[in-house]
């Protein structure tokens, strides 16, 4: 769901009011580049030359592109051509924003390179490289085995050094540090990439988004009720207070908070703050959890993948906690000589955070007729309306449905020669969905400055969270997620 | 010229909160939530054991 809440240095740099919400964004953003890379379907190579790093050992050949076909041009000028592709698309939707452009297009430059080099650093072959075989092919001794992916924590660890160490420098960057943009973004763009796997294992996936129903009872009937009975109880907080906290720890963090807080008619400062301390737990989570499922559920994987789902508050950590954890246990496993098809685990993490997020319109109605009705009863011509499901709807999920059904019609009504085909465009695609990966990984990084959350005197609120979180949310989840998805495992690769 | 108001700080907005005591219609709505989501959960539980076997 759109990030709706502006700074008021945001506001102070907008030169007009915003045309569109990061929502529509999204999807008009994912849809071009997924359109784009279609085309390969017609025989028209258009993404061939976006440019990714591969393993390297030599930095000179640390990158290569999609496309065999344009070779002939050096890997500089195709880095080039790959930035100034992305920066001119976020850039024409930073101006529908009203973002101010100057602002915008260089404080996503620094972004940009920035999380371009933590990509690369991720694929160094002392980091990357997980099976002896490869270790043997790039003549290395040894390696940390954490997979290319990596490159995810190597960002979060530049944005939350900049926005700890040089927070004026991270103040500047604001106006492009936008991570809900960025994985909702990605999160259309994985929609295709997801129903190639769905296309080739119709069975499996069905079972996942099955099961993925688990979630949303979850995270609206039990999670909710336990959290707002946990704030308001024991830790005596108001209403306009305990609700927005149970939506963000339960749901979907800034998103859910935001909503609730409308529906409750809740002072818009309450949604920032708990949005804070949402963001700010989300990175904690993010760090520690796909390392706790390394450790204790590596043969277990789509537990593991639906553990990230069903914990990790927000999309953009919760999608990247299921990236981390793909990337943790496929290294893992391939060093035991098993090599699990990869997109499997965040794909299960993308699933249950689509399905939770899906219904946020609907909670939100239902607290706010509870609201209006029962507890504050509304002034005559503030009436509840039926519009506001759709008003709180998260938009972006019709992209990741769009890429997600497109591919899937084709996948199963063509030759094993066009999946194929589609599987390769959908590889092109994946460039700009890691690269939007990275993008909100530095973002999320850059908005956690721990020493302004202290400042406000955070105390009491962080009390209700860690209770919350780390007490209940975090275990329930895995219990859940235990029962529901134990024993299926994704299919081997190749 | 009047000086710009200061942005409001979590810890002063939370000690100006007021008491409010649980209301029979808060607790109605926990004590649903909780009852229903357990027994979906059931029987989602007992429809994934009998019906939507994993594929091995």
């Amino acid at each position: 769901m759109a990030q709706q809440t502006a700074t008021g240095e945001d506001l102070a740099l907008s030169p007009q009011a915003p045309l569109i919400n990061e929502d529509w964004l999204a999807v008009g953003t994912g849809l071009v580049i997924f359109l784009l890379a279609l085309a390969l379907l017609a025989g028209v190579d258009l993404l061939g030359w976006a440019t990714a790093p591969r393993t390297w050992v030599e930095i000179g050949k640390s990158v290569r592109q999609a496309s065999p076909a344009y070779g002939e041009y050096g890997p500089l000028a195709l880095l080039l051509a790959t930035y100034v592709f992305v920066l001119a698309l976020l850039s024409i939707g930073a101006a529908l924003l009203g973002v101010h452009l100057g602002r915008f297009v260089l404080g996503f430059s620094v972004i940009y390179w920035l999380s371009y080099l933590a990509w690369v650093l991720g694929n160094y072959a002392y980091v990357a490289v997980t099976t002896p075989a490869d270790m043997q092919r790039l003549a290395i001794g040894w390696s940390l085995r954490l997979t290319g992916e990596s490159g995810y924590l190597i960002a979060l660890l530049f944005g939350l050094a900049i926005a700890n160490l040089a927070p004026s420098l991270a103040r500047w960057l604001s106006a492009a540090a936008r991570p809900e943009l960025y994985i909702k973004t990605a999160i259309v763009l994985l929609g295709g990439f997801l129903a190639v796997k769905a296309a080739e294992q119709l069975s499996l996936a069905s079972t996942v988004m099955v099961r993925g129903l688990a979630a949303i009872i979850e995270a609206y009937l039990i999670y909710w009720a336990v959290v707002y009975f946990v704030a308001r109880k024991w830790f005596g907080f108001s209403r306009e207070w305990a609700a927005p906290l149970a939506s963000g720890i339960s749901i979907c963090g800034v998103s859910a908070a935001i909503a609730t807080a409308g529906a409750i008619r809740a002072r818009p400062l309450v949604p920032i703050m708990v949005s804070s301390l949402v963001v700010f737990f989300a990175m904690v989570e993010l760090l520690i959890l796909p390392f706790l499922a390394r450790s204790f559920l590596a043969d277990q994987p789509l537990v593991a993948a639906a553990w990230m789902g069903l914990a990790v508050k927000t999309d953009g950590a919760a999608v990247a906690s299921g990236a981390v954890t793909e990337a943790l246990l496929l290294g893992d496993a391939a060093a035991r000589g098993v090599k699990w098809s990869p997109g499997w685990m965040v794909g299960t993490t993308t699933t249950i955070k689509v399905f939770i997020d899906i219904f946020i319109g609907v909670w939100a109605f239902i607290l706010a007729y509870l609201w209006t009705r029962h507890i504050e009863p509304r002034r005559a011509g503030d009436e509840l309306r039926l519009r506001e499901i759709w008003e709180r709807f998260p938009k972006f999920v019709l992209g990741f449905l769009a890429t997600f059904l497109l591919v899937l019609g084709i996948g199963l009504a063509s030759s094993p020669a066009v999946l194929k085909t589609v599987d390769g465009a959908m590889a092109q695609a994946n460039v700009f969905r890691q690269l939007f990966f990275l993008l909100t990984f530095l973002s999320i990084g850059l908005m956690s400055d721990v020493r302004q959350l202290w400042q406000e005197g955070i105390g009491r609120l962080a009390a209700v969270y860690v209770v919350s979180l780390f007490g209940f949310v975090i275990w329930v989840g895995l219990l859940i997620s235990w029962l529901f998805f134990y024993g299926i495992k994704p299919p081997l690769a190749g | 010229m009047t000086e710009p108001k200061a942005p409001p700080r979590i810890g002063e907005e939370l000690a100006k909160m007021q008491a409010e005591p649980l209301l029979p219609i808060e607790k109605k709505l926990l004590a649903w939530s909780l009852i229903v989501g357990l027994l979906l959960l059931a029987i989602l539980i007992w429809t994934g054991n009998s019906a939507l076997t994993p594929p091995q």
